[in-house]
């Protein structure tokens, strides 16, 4: 447990240290709230509700993504990739530790950095546009959105793992990996709420873990979920987990069997 | 210009160049003072030298890690401003990058490739051929030329990634002289290279010399390349040449001797090889002797005769013995 | 000897061959980034239309014109990314010596840097928007010829003014080794060219216009289309890119000047 810990403080310092890609990195994300934001102010700027949103709760929407985006998609499949195509992997298999709970450690180190940093912008944006958001005032809520975060971030965490294991059999498993990635912010509805899509695609996209990482805890926050369903919601998205965790657990046993059988 | 003689390929007088480095220390509060207040290393890197090469001449530049040859070859290959000094290559100064000058030159580098990797070489060969504005018909007698002597057969159509690393070295040479340059520049060409190929490749640039009188100059911190190929060597450290002249009166003043590694299969005593030579190391089976060079034969057939050889090696002297010789001298 | 026109196109045409042969030699790979890319034009567009099938406006824009705005930001985007692409890889050209290669042979170092490198799946992605491009002009009312002139001119003046930014981070490629990632504060940014900037309160608007003229590039064409923008800014779009096009070639050279290769 304690090297995971270590792992977990020298890859804080490290993202501290990296100020310049932080700040690309917090910038980028700044760009995509603000335009949403903009977007929907000028959409709902006359009309009372757009699809059972009204405006304060499409604002607050828009900001609980840019705090999810930082929690949740910061993934290590690229670091993945990375370390199986130049062979560093082979490192950290010869020794006891698991590579999942390592690249963990140094996903959370991340997540903080970034968790703060989103909070601190948040802050400054809610300032800016004075109020005019959807707090919600019920304890319960906050806690089932925390909840839920955590499981999502968790989701997208073995969802990375599982899809850049495909770098154990082909040299090419960057498309497929932007190609996920792009596919799942979309699903996932982190650029907007499911609702605008036609309800044909959206009951497709239920039979997938994607909506519950972000749609689902954004809607628990603005309260658009009764308590009960909440529950409900929440225990499917545990499941979800676990299946993600399994499959890639999984798949991570087969691809270290090819990349041993193939002498390194 | 009072200075500059007549038609040489390469003339240098006070060629200098600095490199700046920023200094930073160690650790978080380096760090954050790096910030505030950047301090600076400066490095000489070239100092001040002079030296003049006809056109035609095979000349080696030697010396060690970091004495200063690759940072020569950059400045009289335009890539590199010099910091002062002044230098004609072909008549032109090299960091003004004139299309003119760069298309009678070329410089290679011995880890680096100009080769697409997922691509065949022949690939390369085409688009330099657009790069250096070459007509169809120069351009197939000048391949086929290079294919030929680089004994490259079919190896420039498959993809550069499939080639061995001798393949690869001599694929390279080929889009590198792809337009026949006048003066070529070798930056340690055999550097990882096996023994063969290592001689392959000097071979091929003896031959190349001769067919096109292209003036050459080949940098190495290796000995053997520079016996095998130059008669002019000049010999540079810490950024100043300490020996411009015969490479035979260098070897018979400061290697005239070679170095032989032997190995046995029973243990031995130092004192033992005393005869043969001067003993500069040796282990409980082995043994490392510095012998004349004209004595050489002879001490090894000696040895083989005498005792059981497990393995047995001769070499040139290593470049940084014959620097430190050279630098006990003047 | 060639005309320097005709060189460069052979040297282009070369260049831009080998690069989508490279291309094609990682099938895998490729087929997950024009997927991914696919899968984002898609979603976007899906996203707009059906926001549209619930309100008639927004901004004061119709469906159509909001289409135009982001189909333009598009085909700006898109030809930046098929002919610079490039500068993508200008780090690594510079850390791994190619660079140095470029500057011992007789072409622009900078002509090779930005046009090395063709991505033939952006053409791919580019077909589409062409085609519904094409789609709504004959949507909409008629227009007099002036204003698809002026449509093609400041499209064309957009990718101008993309190319400087390109110079630019081309330039710094060369002379530092951090910064890597100032192309991508570039996309980022171009992010909020996706709408059209009068969704976007004053201040922004202004940021947009003047400090990161992404507004320029890809809302002044449409709207110069639609006729509602005075030729006053037509003449201050065309000053500007001629303004960052010198500034930045003047960069370059000097960032060149200071260039000190890799040494062994």
């Amino acid at each position: 447990m304690r090297k995971y810990l270590v792992a977990y403080s020298i890859a804080l310092q490290e993202t501290l240290q990296r100020r310049s890609t932080l700040l690309m990195d917090r910038l980028g994300g700044l760009a995509i709230v603000v335009s949403l934001y903009s977007f929907w102010s000028a959409l709902l700027g006359d009309q009372p509700s757009f699809l059972g949103y009204t405006r304060a709760e499409m604002l607050t929407y828009v900001l609980a993504i840019n705090i999810l985006r930082s929690f949740v998609f910061t993934g290590r499949g690229w670091l993945l990739v990375g370390d199986i195509s130049s062979g560093r992997i082979s490192s950290y298999l010869v020794r006891p530790v698991s590579y999942h709970g390592y690249a963990l450690a140094l996903d959370l180190a991340q997540k903080t950095v970034h968790l703060a940093s989103s909070l601190v912008e948040t802050s400054l944006l809610v300032l800016a546009v004075s109020g005019n958001l959807f707090l919600p005032k019920d304890p319960a809520t906050w806690i089932l959105f925390a909840v839920a975060a955590l499981l999502s971030s968790l989701i997208f965490f073995f969802l990375e793992m599982l899809v850049s294991s495909l770098a154990f059999w082909t040299s090419e498993s960057g498309g497929p990996l932007f190609c996920f990635e792009l596919f799942l912010q979309f699903a996932a509805g982190a650029f907007f709420p499911l609702d605008v899509l036609p309800a044909g695609l959206r009951r497709l996209l239920a039979a997938t873990p994607f909506p519950y990482m972000v749609f689902f805890p954004a809607r628990v926050f603005l309260e658009k979920v009764p308590p009960s369903e909440a529950l409900r919601l929440l225990s499917i998205e545990a499941a979800w987990l676990l299946a993600v965790v399994l499959a890639a657990r999984w798949v991570w046993g087969l691809g270290v069997k090819s990349y041993a059988a193939e002498g390194g | 210009m009072g200075k500059w003689g007549m038609g040489a390929a390469i003339e240098t007088h006070g060629l200098t160049k600095d490199y700046r480095s920023p200094v930073k220390e160690p650790g978080l509060r380096g760090g954050v003072k790096a910030l505030f207040n950047r301090k600076y290393k400066d490095t000489r890197a070239v100092d001040s030298i002079d030296f003049r090469i006809e056109a035609g001449e095979l000349v080696g530049f030697l010396g060690a890690n970091g004495a200063g040859k690759t940072t020569t070859l950059k400045m009289l290959s335009g890539l590199l401003t010099p910091t002062s000094g002044e230098a004609l290559a072909l008549g032109h100064v090299p960091w003004r990058r004139e299309a003119d000058f760069q298309r009678k030159i070329s410089l290679v580098m011995g880890q680096r490739s100009q080769l697409w990797w997922e691509l065949p070489a022949q690939e390369t060969l085409r688009l330099n051929q657009a790069i250096y504005d070459l007509d169809e018909i120069d351009f197939r007698r000048n391949s086929d030329e290079l294919v030929d002597l680089l004994d490259l057969g079919e190896h420039l159509s498959v993809p550069v990634k499939k080639l061995s690393l001798g393949e690869r070295m001599r694929a390279e040479l080929a889009a590198a002289l792809l337009h026949r340059p006048s003066l070529l520049l070798l930056d340690e060409p055999t550097i990882g290279l096996d023994v063969v190929m290592q001689k392959k490749v000097r071979e091929f640039i003896k031959a190349y010399n001769i067919r096109s009188g292209a003036t050459i100059m080949l940098t190495s911190h290796n000995m053997t390349d520079v016996v095998e190929l130059c008669k002019r060597v000049i010999v540079i450290d810490k950024g100043r040449i300490l020996y411009d002249g015969a490479l035979d009166l260098l070897v018979r003043r400061y290697a005239d001797y070679k170095i032989l590694r032997a190995r046995f299969s029973t243990s031995v005593s130092a004192e033992d090889f005393r005869a043969l030579g001067t003993v500069v190391g040796s282990g409980e089976n082995s043994v490392t002797l510095e012998i004349p060079r004209s004595r050489v034969a002879a001490s090894a057939a000696a040895l083989l005769r005498s005792y059981p050889v497990s393995d047995m090696n001769v070499e040139e002297v290593a470049i940084d013995d014959i620097v430190r010789r050279l630098f006990s001298q003047t | 000897m060639s005309s320097p026109v005709r060189r460069y196109a052979r040297i282009w045409a070369r260049t831009a061959s080998m690069a989508m042969q490279a291309q094609l030699t990682y099938r895998l790979g490729s087929a997950g980034f024009l997927l991914g890319k696919m899968i984002r034009l898609f979603f976007f567009f899906a996203f707009i239309t059906a926001i549209f099938s619930h309100v008639k406006t927004v901004a004061g824009y119709s469906l159509a014109e909001t289409a135009l705005f982001f189909l333009t930001f598009n085909l700006v985007d898109m030809i930046a990314q098929i002919f610079f692409r490039g500068v993508y890889g200008a780090r690594r050209i510079v850390s791994e010596g190619d660079f140095d290669f470029y500057l011992l042979q007789p072409c622009s170092p900078l002509f090779r840097m930005i046009f090395s490198s063709v991505d033939i799946l952006d053409v791919v992605t580019l077909l589409p928007v062409l085609a519904m491009i094409g789609v709504l002009f004959a949507r909409l009312p008629p227009t007099g010829w002036i204003q698809y002139a002026a449509y093609a001119l400041l499209t064309v003046n957009g990718v101008a003014i993309v190319l400087a930014i390109h110079i630019l981070v081309a330039a710094l490629a060369v002379r530092t080794q951090e910064l890597e990632n100032a192309i991508w504060i570039y996309r980022d940014v171009m992010f909020m060219g996706k709408f059209p900037v009068d969704v976007y309160g004053k201040p922004v608007r202004w940021v947009l216009t003047f400090a990161v003229p992404v507004a320029v590039m890809t809302t002044f064409p449409v709207k110069a289309l639609l006729g509602i923008l005075p030729s006053v800014w037509i003449a201050y779009a065309l000053a500007l890119s001629s303004a960052t096009l010198a500034f930045a070639l003047w960069f370059w050279r000097d960032c060149l000047s200071r260039y000190t290769s890799s040494s062994s």
